[in-house]
């Protein structure tokens, strides 16, 4: 009930700033972002670097050997501008042209994404290899926080 | 590698062709290149004569394949590849958990700008790069052709380890027509999360921007900085390249290697002339630590472009000493090398950059230097920038040429034109600096608007980078331009 009740907030606030999205993303601070594992991953903690460096596609495996898949939320999302703000310091303009980049250089591919905060955490929970990011308060026993990303 | 062919002083036409007819050694093809285009017109002759012409010229061409039909060949190897039914199972060790994580099979995506500018110049061409035929000046006051184009970008994953990706751009073709030509098209076999190898027509990776040079969006400003990044104007590969990942420290060192050749082409009225780069030879290092990058270049090859082989050609047939001042400038097979380091820091609020490149060619094309920093914050949806950024040349760009007194009275005439057309070319290297403002606004999701104000100022004697300079063209002076443009990505 609560994850629902949070969604559905969310919802209504991405559909208040949709058309103000980009002016308001640096201040659409919406709820603390955590970086999520699956509960089954054998991940307990990484670090902002760490979480840099496989958010933004330098590293596909920890230094442990186990890989890591990003999964990203859809590029409209509140969390998803608050999580690159926190980690990286950019803009969803920002990030557009970071992978804009790697895809026309055909260096890679942006992660997978995702539609909502809901599906994230099914997403992730569901494969011990993902890290993607949610809100906190919808953390529940089937993910695992490994990481926060406050400035 | 630029490639610039002017001529501020023009020998008559009668007497070159009949020069040329005298010392009969011009058995090459005599096209109609800049070079010849521009000569013409400062003799009052229309571009569509030809001065000698030589109908074999486009045989000759043809004896290496252009560029345009070898991208069609690209594109049909990458067809072929991504149909061929073996290679659309997923890789045999693409386990349970890669299956639902694994990129899709097919991505497609796009970029584009549209862009006017205006020269200040009315007497020759801004034209951004040597292999564009239009540009704001002379011909349009405004023009839409330096920076416009659109692209798109098709990849396709055919197994958890082989990857393919075709990529087709649009934009001023050195015939000035907008026929779509193949960028990039090659397979990538990705050995380990860390090497993987690309075979087929890559992006040579010349300067740390050269890759993502045609995609405004990614782009502070409204076009790279041509003091830098026309020194080495060919920018794709036909070859191999391998590629390899390695954590040091804190950050990542990512060394490349190329091999391969290529083709390109610039304009000219009768038969385009080419810039032939055999024997590539490119190993870039490029370290990142957070918010830093290093990238350090070395690269050489063996270039050639025939349309100069008629001034060689004619200087050979002044002896000893012709041969000399011809085998000093030619530009036949020549050994050319090219350095270059860059560095960056963007922490997010704000960013700064800057890069050097030396390109070495022992050769009328000069030895050049080119750098540039720049650097501005991001102020919420604005990014305002400054650059700065300069071209200078380390080789003579004046010959005493062959010595006039010491020759019969009836080859003195011509040796005299041989010399002027000689020095010409060599105050023609471009030598500038410019001073570059600006603001990127993201103002809408996927599309950007950028307005650029450029003030350059010409070495003495130089026409800096600007195209067919027109009587009353004066060296050596002012040129403002102002740029907009209208970035996107699809």
């Amino acid at each position: 009930m609560v994850s629902e009740r949070a969604s559905a907030r969310t919802d209504r606030i991405r559909l208040l700033v949709v058309g103000l999205a980009l002016s308001l993303a640096s201040h659409a601070a919406v709820a603390d972002v955590v970086a999520v594992v699956s509960a089954k991953s054998t991940i307990t903690t990484l670090s902002k670097s760490q979480l840099a460096d496989i958010f933004l596609g330098k590293v596909s495996r920890l230094p442990n050997g186990a890989r890591v898949v990003a999964i990203d939320q859809a590029e409209d999302a509140p969390a998803r501008a608050e999580f690159y703000l926190k980690l990286a310091d950019r803009s969803a303009p920002q990030m557009k042209a970071y992978w804009s980049k790697i895809i026309f250089t055909g260096r890679g591919q942006p992660p997978e994404e995702v539609h909502s905060s809901a599906d994230m955490k099914k997403r992730i929970a569901a494969d011990p290899a993902a890290i993607g990011y949610i809100e906190e308060s919808l953390v529940d026993d089937s993910v695992r926080v490994v990481g926060r990303v406050q400035e | 590698m630029i490639w610039r062919i002017k001529a501020a002083h023009r020998p008559a036409r009668s007497r070159i062709c009949s020069l040329m007819s005298q010392l009969g050694g011009i058995h090459g093809p005599m096209r109609q290149s800049r070079f010849w285009k521009r000569a013409k017109t400062m003799m009052g002759v229309g571009a569509d004569n030809s001065i000698c012409g030589n109908p074999e010229g486009r045989a000759v061409i043809l004896a290496c394949p252009p560029r345009r039909m070898r991208g069609a060949l690209l594109g049909c190897i990458f067809t072929v590849a991504i149909s061929h039914p073996l290679l659309t199972h997923a890789d045999a060790d693409a386990g349970a958990g890669n299956q639902t994580s694994g990129p899709p099979m097919f991505s497609f995506a796009g970029f584009g700008t549209l862009g006017v500018v205006h020269s200040s110049e009315d007497n020759a061409e801004f034209t951004g790069s040597e292999f564009s035929p239009t540009g704001a000046g002379y011909g349009h006051s405004w023009s839409a052709a330096v920076d416009s184009l659109v692209g798109a970008q098709v990849t396709a994953n055919l197994t958890s380890k082989l990857s393919a990706v075709l990529q087709v751009i649009s934009e001023q073709n050195y015939d000035n027509t907008y026929t779509p030509h193949v960028e990039w098209a090659n397979l990538k076999y990705q050995f380990t999360p860390d090497f993987d190898v690309r075979i087929g027509r890559t992006a040579l990776p010349v300067f740390m921007l050269t890759d993502t040079r045609n995609i405004g969006y990614a782009s502070p400003w409204v076009r790279l900085p041509v003091e830098l990044y026309e020194l080495v104007g060919v920018t794709s590969n036909d070859g191999v390249d391998g590629s390899y990942r390695m954590r040091v420290g804190a950050g990542t060192n990512t060394v490349q290697l190329t091999a391969g050749g290529s083709d390109t082409r610039f304009p000219s009225s009768d038969g385009p002339g080419d810039v032939h780069a055999r024997g590539l030879r490119v190993i870039n290092d490029t370290f990142e630590a957070g918010f830093a990058t290093v990238r350090l270049t070395y690269g050489r090859a063996r270039v050639t472009i025939a349309d100069i082989e008629p001034l060689i050609n004619a200087f050979r047939e002044f002896g000893p000493q012709g041969v000399s001042i011809a085998n000093k400038y030619d530009v036949d097979n020549r050994l050319v090398n090219f350095i270059g380091m860059g560095m960056g820091y963007d922490p997010g609020k704000w960013f700064v950059m800057g890069e050097i490149g030396h390109f070495a060619t022992n050769s009328l094309v000069g030895d050049n230097t080119g750098w540039y920093v720049s650097g501005g914050p991001r102020l919420g949806k604005f990014t305002p920038y400054v650059t700065y950024a300069a071209r200078k040349v380390e080789s003579n760009r004046s010959d005493p040429g062959l010595t006039v007194a010491a020759l019969p009275p009836y080859l003195a005439g011509e040796a005299t034109e041989l010399n002027a057309t000689l020095n010409a070319k060599l105050q023609s290297i471009a030598v500038q600096h410019t001073v570059s403002t600006g603001a990127r606004w993201d103002f809408m999701k996927d599309l950007d608007f950028k307005l650029q104000v450029d003030h350059t100022k010409n070495g003495a004697g130089s026409p800096g980078t600007l195209l067919d300079p027109q009587p009353g063209f004066k060296p050596g002076g002012t040129v403002n331009l102002i740029s907009a443009t209208l970035d996107f990505v699809f």
